[in-house]
């Protein structure tokens, strides 16, 4: 995985690098903008993690140029300023995901890690978690090496919480999703799918929250 | 003072009154003295007029039968025999005679009279006119008070239209007052007075100066926050990190990184507080609120801070109303319900309950957390919404970092949203119950 990192705090950045190279990404740290901005047009990264606080450009800008250049290339914001606005903006103006400093390493590597294997179903590769495989190509889903058949609702609401694993997926978030996915969706149209889906796999596997959401824990 | 107008009102009144009494004084006493010029020349043309149409110069039978009983006259001779007189003028000579005509105020028949004397050197005779002096002055006094009345009647009349003419000169400041009494405590927008008066301009100007002083104060209390929040973050991000990288590496003793990564979380944490408690006073000028679903909130917050939780295995739980519509703040709204869901998993052990209750009723809306920790006693429940305050102070339960802003923050939030917030022992769960109650604005 390749990630271009833009920051322009020079001990941060170092830091961060470092951590994230010992994770096993490929890192390219910039301090400019403008420099992000000419990166991303030479050769589209696997993910941009981008502070909205440069001294050149504003990050917010970087992050429109760069949606000029790929829609869906996964851009994780971060910033010192932490206010519910550049919260909004950040995501009205496309980024995938936000995190405010002072940031937990752990946190930060949970969300790449999401979007490591959103990009693995959509690049036709399996994502396994526990006895559990998908596949997105083939809506096929393996649970010890026996195929389990699924409605196509039931395979997204699945393939939402593995590809966010170990976040919690509130029922309004899934919701969203399934929606956004075309599909009709009713007032316990969640809850149905659940049930259903717990019947087809592993004990334990999709865990409830009452009254908040469900989560699949990572082992 | 009690009001300027009625103060105004009585003073102009004094002043009104008293200079019109002067006046009418002056006016009364110099009228008089004209009137009496006046009768003085009527008895003068009297007596000359008598001495041109009589010419007698011996006495006569009969008397005048003029009927005035107010004016009379005689005419002697040289020699002082009375020639002729009117049936009401006395029979004595009263005035004297010293050759030269003049004016005399004499008494008979119990009124006071003014004479006249008038020597008419024609037929050498003595010709005398009297009037009553009391019918004089009624006279007198009718012509001058007639000319007094209508002044004092029009006092009360210029008191009416001086009170509706203060009032008028007033408006402007009236407006000003009412513009004042209307604002609201975060308004700090200029003061527009049109047409105002020169004796006002300065005060709005100065008005408008400290408006103007107080909301750029305020602007940049924010912006010093904002850059605090910015300078202090990323350092204390890159320190985590650091650490982070620290304890990975096998040529450290984890044991003893353990106190610095503690010190940097507590510092991270302590300026996340104050940076927060800062953004949130009350006093803290202008908040934006929207409509806000508490419930989404509360969910959304869980799943953001579900590692925590999950770190400590503890058990949570939502019930209650979906769709809770609340007038609030978004972000002071995230920051409080944040602060009780840590502090609940902060202070409640492993393997422990967190229960969130989220409730409607016409005339509010409730929402309560309530965990199986400890709970707080009595006893300090007042105190913990102290800023810096921590039960059993720096002594408290190592692990857990914190700095005692956590429920002080809450509380201001509350407040700024005319809520209320109680802490009480959880029934269902042993430990602490934190009950906050919003006004339910939605009608």
């Amino acid at each position: 995985m390749q990630i271009l990192f833009v920051e322009d705090d020079i001990a941060l950045a170092e830091a961060l690098t470092e951590s994230l190279q010992h994770e096993g990404f490929v890192v390219n740290h910039l301090a400019k903008g403008a420099l992000a901005i000419n990166a991303v047009k030479t050769e589209l990264p696997d993910i941009v993690i981008l502070d909205l606080g440069l001294p050149d450009i504003d990050g917010t800008d970087v992050l429109k140029a760069i949606r000029k250049v790929s829609s869906d290339l996964p851009v994780l914001i971060l910033t010192a300023r932490a206010t519910i606005d550049d919260k909004v903006i950040g995501l009205d103006l496309g980024a995938d995901d936000y995190l405010a400093k002072p940031f937990e390493v752990d946190e930060l590597l949970a969300r790449l890690r999401v979007f490591e294997r959103r990009a693995s179903t959509s690049k036709h590769a399996g994502l396994t978690i526990g006895e559990v495989t998908i596949d997105s190509v083939s809506h096929q889903v393996n649970v010890n090496d026996s195929i389990i058949d699924m409605s196509r609702r039931e395979f997204m609401v699945l393939k939402a919480l593995m590809e966010n694993a170990g976040r919690v997926q509130t029922r309004d978030s899934l919701e969203s999703k399934l929606y956004s996915w075309g599909e009709e969706v009713s007032s316990n149209t969640i809850e149905v799918h659940i049930h259903h889906l717990r019947k087809k796999l592993p004990n334990g596997f999709i865990q409830t929250l009452r009254g908040i959401g469900y989560i699949i824990k990572l082992t | 003072m009690r009001s300027i107008r009625t103060y105004l009102l009585f003073s102009l009144l004094a002043i009104i009154t008293l200079v019109t009494f002067f006046s009418v004084l002056q006016g009364y006493r110099a009228s008089i003295e004209k009137a009496e010029q006046l009768f003085d020349n009527r008895l003068q043309n009297l007596a000359e007029i008598i001495a041109i149409s009589n010419h007698d110069i011996r006495p006569r039978a009969e008397e005048s039968t003029a009927h005035s009983s107010a004016v009379f006259f005689q005419i002697w001779s040289q020699n002082k025999i009375l020639l002729l007189r009117s049936h009401n003028a006395p029979t004595s000579f009263l005035t004297t005679t010293d050759g030269i005509a003049n004016f005399k105020d004499v008494n008979f028949a119990g009124y006071r009279w003014r004479t006249y004397t008038l020597h008419d050197t024609q037929l050498n005779r003595w010709v005398v006119t009297g009037e009553r002096i009391d019918i004089r002055y009624t006279l007198a006094e009718n012509i001058v008070t007639a000319s007094i009345i209508p002044i004092v009647l029009a006092i009360p009349i210029a008191a009416i239209i001086i009170w509706w003419a203060i009032g008028l000169g007033l408006r402007p400041l009236k407006n000003l007052v009412l513009q004042l009494s209307n604002k609201k405590a975060d308004d700090l927008t200029p003061v527009v007075l049109p047409h105002s008066p020169q004796e006002l301009t300065q005060l709005v100007t100065t008005i408008n100066d400290l408006l103007r002083r107080l909301n750029s104060a305020f602007a940049r209390e924010q912006r010093f926050s904002s850059d605090a929040a910015h300078e202090l973050r990323t350092p204390i991000s890159a320190l985590k990190i650091q650490i982070h990288n620290l304890q990975r590496s096998e040529s450290f003793d984890d044991n003893e990184l353990k106190p610095l990564a503690a010190g940097i979380e507590r510092m991270a944490y302590v300026i996340e507080q104050i940076l927060s408690l800062n953004r949130h006073s009350p006093d803290q000028g202008n908040i934006d609120k929207i409509k806000i679903d508490l419930y989404t909130v509360i969910q959304q917050n869980i799943a953001d801070q579900y590692q925590q939780i999950a770190n400590k295995n503890q058990k949570i739980s939502l019930t209650g109303e979906p769709k809770c519509l609340l007038a609030a703040n978004k972000f002071a709204l995230e920051t409080l319900v944040q602060n009780l869901i840590s502090n609940a998993s902060k202070y409640t052990p492993k393997n422990g309950e967190i229960e969130i209750t989220v409730t409607r009723d016409i005339k509010s809306i409730e929402m309560s957390v309530e965990d199986s920790g400890a709970g707080i006693s009595e006893a300090e429940i007042d105190r913990v919404f102290e800023r810096f305050y921590r039960i059993d102070g720096d002594q408290h339960d190592s692990g857990i970092i914190g700095c005692g802003l956590g429920l002080a923050i809450v509380k201001h939030i509350v407040e700024l949203h005319n809520g209320q917030i109680e802490l009480t022992r959880s029934a269902q769960l042993g430990g602490l119950k934190v009950i906050v109650n919003f006004p339910n604005d939605e009608k």
